[in-house]
C-alpha cells in the first residue's frame, strides 16, 4: 500500500509545475478535507496550498475585486469592503463557526461544490468568475460555469484556483443573504437565497438572485431577475416572485427537509430577500 | 472511626443550620474552574504515557449475524501495527449504569451495526486508525433482523411487573366531561457529552490501572473486574476529571475492556479513544418511545383518570427499558389508572440511560396531553394543573415527603406574566411571526444511593475530603468541599477535595441525580464523626462545640485548630445507606417550566424567546451550580422540542446522523436568555442534608413547555418530537387551505 506523496510549494510556479502530472489532492484550509476522512482515509497524494501566501488577501482593481485564492472567511468578514459585499459577508458568518471561518477559504468552498456551499449563491449573484491557473496559462471561468454539479467543478487536474473576481457593479448596488436551517447556527442549509438589486432613480437596474441547497449546484433565477427590471425599488418587490421563476430547481428528499418543504422555502427566502432589499434605504 | 446512616425515617436535625462558618448554600465558584478552562485538568487521554501505544475500535457492518473472518495477516503487515485484540471479552455494549457486572461479551456474535469487534494496536494512533480501516471483515449476515421498534414483525416483550391497573379506566373515558386520547412519539437520543469516552490501560504485574472517563467508579471497578476475569482489588480506576456525562459513562465501556485486554497482551499502556462517530454508534442511545396516554376529566377539570402506555426498545438481552412513565403514578389525581410498559427487541445501538431516564421523555408527552386537555376543557393550564396535585401518592397511598409542585407553578405563573397569555391559539401576531406562551410541570423521583466518603482534618488545620464519587461538570468538587467547611468550620481554601479514584472509599458515583445528596451525606457524617473526637479532646460535648474559620469554640475559650490537634491529625469516615424511608413516604423534586416561542408562519422555524423554570429540590447546597444543572437541562429540553432526533437506516438500523453536523444540539443562537427560580426547601425525609437531586430536574418536561407554546401560537398540536419546521409547516398549510 503506498503512503502517498506530501507537498507543499511556497511558490505558485512550483505549485503548477507540480500539478503537471495531475493525481494531486489540493488542501488548502482542511475544513472540507479532514471531515470527509475521520471515518476512513485512503493513502493519497496531498499537495498543500497553505505556503502559498501571496495567495492570500483582496485586492482592489479599477472594474473589480480579486479575491485570492488563500483568503479565509473570517479575512472577508473584517475586510473594508463596500456594501454591495455585504450579502457575501452574510454568507461568509453562516460557513460553520468563527474556527471554521478562521482557516476555511473561499476558493475552497467553490473547489469542494457541495451543493449547500454558502458562498456559491452570494458569488454567483455577484456575477463572479473563478482564475484557474496551470503550467500552459491562466483562464478565466465565470463562476456559473464552473461548478458543473454536486462535488463537480470545471477545474482540470493540472489547475490550480488562484482567485475569485467580481466586477465592480455598474450602478450602486445592495445585497443580502438568507439561509434557512433546522437550528438557527452551525447547520448545514435547507435553502439558501443571495440576491443583488441594482438600483437606479428609485427603479431596478439590474438583479441576480441565486438560490442554494435545491438542486446539484446552487443556481440563478434568470426569469425573475428579468421580471424584476424596471419594477420600483420596494418591498413590494416580494410579491413579483412566483413559484414559476423557481421551477428549474430540482431540490431532493434529505433527512435535512424534503424536496416539497425545500421549493416551498426557496420562494418564501427569495421573497424575504427581496422585500429586504426593496426596503432598503 | 465510621459514622453510619440508614435511612429508615425523617431525620428532625438540620445539621448543617447548626453550623455557623456559611459557606454551605452560598453561590461559590468550583474551585478547580481555572485548571478546566486554561486546560490544566488533566482528562482521561491528558494522561497519556510516553511508552503507550493507540488502538482503535474496529466496528460491525451488519446488524444481525456473525462475524466469520477477519484478514489479520495484512494489517498486521502494514507499519507500527502492534497486536489485533478480538478477544472473547469484548463488550458487546456498555454495561448499563449501576450493574456491577460485565454486560454481554464477545465479537462474534453481532447484534447491532457499529458494535466493537476488534482492537487494531499500533504505535501511533494514526497507524492504528490506518489499521482498523484497513481490516478486511466477512460476516455472515441474517437478513431478516428487526431493527425498528413499529415492524409489525418486531418481538415484543410485556414485563408483568411493569403493568399495572387500577380502577376501570375504559369506564372513565366514556363518562368523563372532557377526554384526551392520543399517541406521542419521541425519537431517539444521545447524552452527546463534549469528552468522547477514552481509557488508558496500565498493568503492574496483575495489578490494572485505568485512567478513564466514568460516572460511577466503584460500579465500574466491579464491571471492569467482571469482564476481565479478574478480582475487584486488582483493578484501580481513575477519573478525577470527567467532561459531561448525561448516563453516557454510568457504565464501563467497550474501549476500556480493549484498552485493558490490549495493554496485558503487550506489555505497554494502551489507549483508546472513541471518535465522535463511534461514540454515536457504540455507546448508549435513549430509547425512542411510543406513548397511548388518555385523561379523562370531570366537568371542572378534575382527573378522573390517566393512562399511560409505553413502548420502548433495546437490544435483545438487555435488561434497561426506558422508565417512560416513572412520573405517571403519582403526579396527578385520578382513581382510574392504567400504566403499561412494553419492549421491542431490535437491532438498534444499545438503549440506556440519558439524562433523566423516564421523566424527560414521559413526562413531557404527558405534560403536552395536560395541555391538549387545557384546551378541550377550556381551563387554564396553570390552574388545571394546580386542581389536580394529590394529597398523596395515588397509587401507593403514602405521604409525600415534601411538595412544592403548586409553589412552583404559581411562582413561575407570576414572573412569566402568564395573566398576559391569550388562550385562544394563534391570537397573538409580530409580522410574520405567531407568538405563543406554553407551560409545564416538572417532576423526578428522588434516589439515595450507599455511599461512603473519608474526611481527614490534618494537623494544620486544614480538610482533605476523599471518596471515589465524580464530578462530571456538575460541581462535586465544590459541594463536597462546602459541606465539609461548614461542617468543620473551614474557610473553603483550607479544603480540599479528592475524587474520582477507587482507591478512595466507594462512593455512590454521579447519575440519577442522587450524587450530591448522597455522597454529600457521607461526608457530613464523616465529620460529624471528627466533631466527635474533637469534642473528646476538648472535653465538651456535642452541643456545646462551634467550629468556625479553623477554631474551636467552647465556652468562652477559642482555640486554633492545629493548636487542638497538636501535631496528629483526625481522620472520619462516613456511610449512609438507603433504608425504609423510600417505602414510607413519596420522594420526588417538582417545578414548572414557562416557554415563549414565536413561530414564523411562512416557514414554519420556531424561535424560543425566553424560558424560565422554577425547582425545589430540598436545601439547595450551591445556588450557582444548581442553577447551571438546571440550564443545562433545560437546554437539553430545547433540543428534545426542537432539534434533537437520531435517525436509523430503516434496512440495517444503523445511525445515520452519527455527528455533531447533523444530530441537532441546540447552538448558543437557538438558547434564548433561560431564568431559574430556585425555591427555598427542606426534606427531612430525604437525607441529612435535606437535599435532594437537581441534576435531571430541569429536562424532566421542559419540551413540553415549548411544544404546548408552539400550540398556543399557531393551533398546531405536534405529537411526534421534535416539532422540526416541517412538521409545523405542514400544519400551517393545512390550516389556511
Amino acid at each position: 500500500m503506498s503512503e502517498g506523496r506530501y507537498l507543499r510549494p511556497q511558490r505558485l510556479d512550483e505549485a503548477v509545475d507540480a500539478l503537471k502530472g495531475g493525481g494531486w489532492n489540493l488542501v488548502a484550509g482542511g475544513t472540507d478535507h479532514y471531515p470527509a476522512r475521520v471515518v476512513e482515509q485512503r493513502p493519497e497524494d496531498i499537495l498543500d496550498l497553505t505556503g502559498l501566501t501571496d495567495l492570500r488577501g483582496i485586492g482592489e482593481f479599477p472594474d473589480h475585486f480579486r479575491i485570492g485564492a488563500l483568503t479565509r472567511w473570517t479575512d472577508l468578514i473584517e475586510a473594508p469592503l463596500p456594501g454591495w459585499f455585504d450579502g457575501l459577508k452574510q454568507a461568509a458568518r453562516e460557513v460553520g463557526g468563527v474556527q471554521i471561518q478562521n482557516r476555511g477559504t473561499i476558493a475552497g468552498n467553490l473547489c469542494n461544490a457541495s451543493p449547500a456551499a454558502d458562498g456559491v449563491p452570494a458569488l454567483l449573484s455577484l456575477d463572479a468568475s473563478v482564475e484557474l491557473a496551470s503550467a500552459g496559462g491562466v483562464r478565466i471561468l465565470p463562476l456559473a460555469d464552473f461548478i458543473l454539479g454536486n462535488r463537480k467543478t470545471a477545474r482540470r487536474p493540472h489547475e490550480l484556483m488562484t482567485a475569485i473576481l467580481t466586477p465592480k457593479p455598474a450602478r450602486p448596488a445592495r445585497a443580502r443573504f438568507l439561509k434557512l436551517g433546522a437550528r438557527r447556527y452551525l447547520v448545514i442549509s435547507i435553502v439558501m437565497v443571495a440576491g443583488l438589486l441594482e438600483v437606479e432613480e428609485g427603479r431596478v437596474a439590474g438583479a441576480r438572485l441565486a438560490v442554494g441547497s435545491c438542486s446539484a449546484g446552487a443556481q440563478r433565477l434568470p426569469a425573475l431577475e428579468a421580471a424584476l427590471t424596471g419594477q420600483p425599488a420596494d418591498a413590494g418587490l416580494a410579491m413579483l416572485a412566483t413559484p414559476e421563476h423557481l421551477a428549474g430547481l430540482s431540490p431532493i428528499d434529505d433527512i435535512r427537509a424534503d424536496a416539497g418543504y425545500r421549493r416551498d422555502a426557496a420562494l418564501i427566502l427569495v421573497r424575504r430577500c427581496l422585500a429586504d432589499l426593496g426596503g432598503l434605504r | 472511626m465510621t459514622s453510619h446512616i440508614k435511612m429508615d425515617e425523617r431525620v428532625e436535625r438540620d445539621r448543617l443550620a447548626e453550623m455557623v462558618q456559611a459557606v454551605i448554600g452560598k453561590p461559590l465558584d468550583r474551585p478547580e474552574g481555572a485548571l478546566k478552562v486554561s486546560g490544566a485538568a488533566p482528562y482521561a487521554m491528558d494522561r497519556l504515557p510516553a511508552n503507550a501505544c493507540h488502538g482503535v475500535l474496529v466496528r460491525a457492518t451488519v446488524s444481525n449475524g456473525t462475524l466469520r473472518d477477519m484478514d489479520v495477516d495484512a494489517v498486521q503487515a502494514l507499519p507500527g501495527i502492534r497486536a489485533i485484540i478480538a478477544d472473547d471479552r469484548l463488550l458487546r455494549n456498555p454495561a448499563q449504569g449501576m450493574a456491577g457486572e460485565a454486560p454481554i461479551q464477545g465479537p462474534k456474535d453481532i447484534a447491532y451495526f457499529g458494535q466493537p469487534i476488534a482492537l487494531v494496536v499500533a504505535e501511533t494512533f494514526e497507524q492504528a486508525r490506518h489499521g482498523a480501516q484497513a481490516l478486511k471483515l466477512r460476516f455472515e449476515a441474517d437478513g431478516t433482523a428487526i431493527v425498528a421498534p413499529d415492524d409489525p414483525k418486531a418481538d415484543i416483550e410485556t414485563p408483568e411487573d411493569e403493568q399495572d391497573s387500577t380502577g376501570d379506566l375504559d369506564a372513565a373515558m366514556q363518562t368523563a366531561r372532557h377526554t384526551v386520547d392520543a399517541h406521542y412519539t419521541t425519537p431517539g437520543h444521545v447524552s452527546a457529552a463534549m469528552e468522547p469516552h477514552a481509557s488508558i490501560a496500565e498493568w503492574n504485574g496483575d495489578r490494572l490501572t485505568l485512567y478513564g472517563s466514568y460516572q460511577m467508579l466503584r460500579f465500574n471497578r466491579a464491571e471492569l473486574a467482571d469482564a476481565l476475569g479478574i478480582e475487584e482489588k486488582q483493578v484501580r480506576i481513575l477519573a478525577p476529571y470527567v467532561g459531561g456525562g448525561f448516563g453516557s459513562k454510568l457504565g464501563i465501556g467497550p474501549e476500556a475492556v480493549a484498552a485493558a485486554l490490549a495493554a496485558k497482551a503487550l506489555g505497554v499502556p494502551v489507549a483508546v479513544a472513541m471518535s465522535r462517530q463511534q461514540v454515536f454508534e457504540s455507546v448508549m442511545r435513549r430509547s425512542e418511545t411510543d406513548q397511548h396516554i388518555r385523561l379523562a376529566a370531570d366537568e371542572q377539570g378534575r382527573l378522573i383518570g390517566i393512562g399511560h402506555e409505553a413502548l420502548v426498545s433495546n437490544l435483545p438481552g438487555e435488561e434497561f427499558s426506558e422508565p417512560v412513565t416513572q412520573a405517571t403514578p403519582f403526579l396527578y389525581q385520578g382513581d382510574h389508572r392504567v400504566i403499561g410498559h412494553r419492549i421491542a427487541r431490535v437491532h438498534r445501538t444499545c438503549a440506556g440511560s440519558v439524562r433523566a431516564p423516564g421523566e424527560a421523555v414521559g413526562l413531557t408527552a404527558l405534560e403536552i396531553a395536560l395541555d391538549e386537555l387545557a384546551a378541550a376543557s377550556g381551563i387554564d393550564p396553570v390552574k388545571l394543573r394546580l386542581i389536580n396535585i394529590p394529597q398523596k401518592d395515588p397509587s401507593q397511598d403514602i405521604p409525600f415527603s415534601s411538595h412544592m409542585l403548586a409553589e412552583a407553578l404559581e411562582e413561575g405563573a407570576k414572573r412569566f406574566d402568564w395573566d398576559r397569555r391569550r388562550s385562544e391559539p394563534g391570537a397573538v401576531r409580530d409580522g410574520e411571526w405567531l407568538i405563543g406562551m406554553g407551560m409545564a410541570s416538572a417532576a423526578r423521583v428522588n434516589m439515595l444511593i450507599e455511599s461512603k466518603a473519608r474526611v481527614t482534618l490534618n494537623a494544620n488545620g486544614t480538610g482533605t475530603v476523599e471518596t471515589d464519587m465524580t464530578d462530571i461538570g456538575t460541581g462535586t468538587y465544590t459541594v463536597l468541599s462546602q459541606i465539609a467547611g461548614e461542617m468543620l468550620g473551614l474557610p473553603m481554601d483550607s479544603v480540599e477535595t479528592l475524587l474520582g479514584d477507587t482507591a478512595y472509599p466507594p462512593a455512590s458515583g454521579s447519575g440519577g441525580s442522587f450524587g450530591a445528596a448522597s455522597n454529600g451525606t457521607a461526608v457530613l457524617l464523616a465529620c460529624e464523626e471528627i466533631r466527635q473526637q474533637l469534642c473528646e479532646r476538648l472535653d465538651c460535648d456535642m452541643q456545646g462545640l462551634t467550629l468556625k474559620d479553623g477554631h474551636a469554640i467552647v465556652g468562652n475559650r477559642r482555640i486554633a485548630l492545629p493548636e487542638i490537634l497538636d501535631g496528629s491529625r483526625l481522620v472520619g469516615e462516613g456511610h449512609v445507606e438507603p433504608g425504609k424511608a423510600e417505602e414510607t413516604v413519596r420522594q420526588a423534586t417538582y417545578g414548572s417550566y414557562f416557554a415563549e416561542v414565536a413561530v414564523n408562519a411562512i416557514t414554519g422555524e420556531t424561535r424560543l424567546r425566553r424560558m424560565l423554570g422554577v425547582f425545589a429540590a430540598g436545601r439547595i447546597l450551591n445556588p450557582k451550580t444548581a442553577r447551571s444543572q438546571c440550564l443545562g437541562g433545560m437546554t437539553f429540553g430545547i433540543g428534545m422540542a426542537l432539534t434533537e432526533e437520531l435517525i436509523h437506516d430503516p434496512r440495517d438500523g444503523h445511525i445515520v446522523n452519527r455527528d455533531f453536523a447533523e444530530y441537532h444540539l441546540p447552538v448558543n443562537a437557538d438558547v434564548p436568555q433561560i431564568d431559574v427560580v430556585l425555591l427555598d426547601e427542606r426534606d427531612a425525609w430525604a437525607n441529612p442534608l435535606q437535599a435532594k437531586g437537581i441534576g435531571e430536574l430541569g429536562i424532566c418536561g421542559a419540551a413540553a413547555s415549548i411544544v404546548n407554546a408552539i400550540y398556543n401560537a399557531t393551533g398546531i398540536r405536534i405529537r411526534d418530537l421534535p416539532a422540526t419546521l416541517d412538521k409545523i409547516i405542514d400544519g400551517l398549510q393545512s390550516r389556511t387551505d
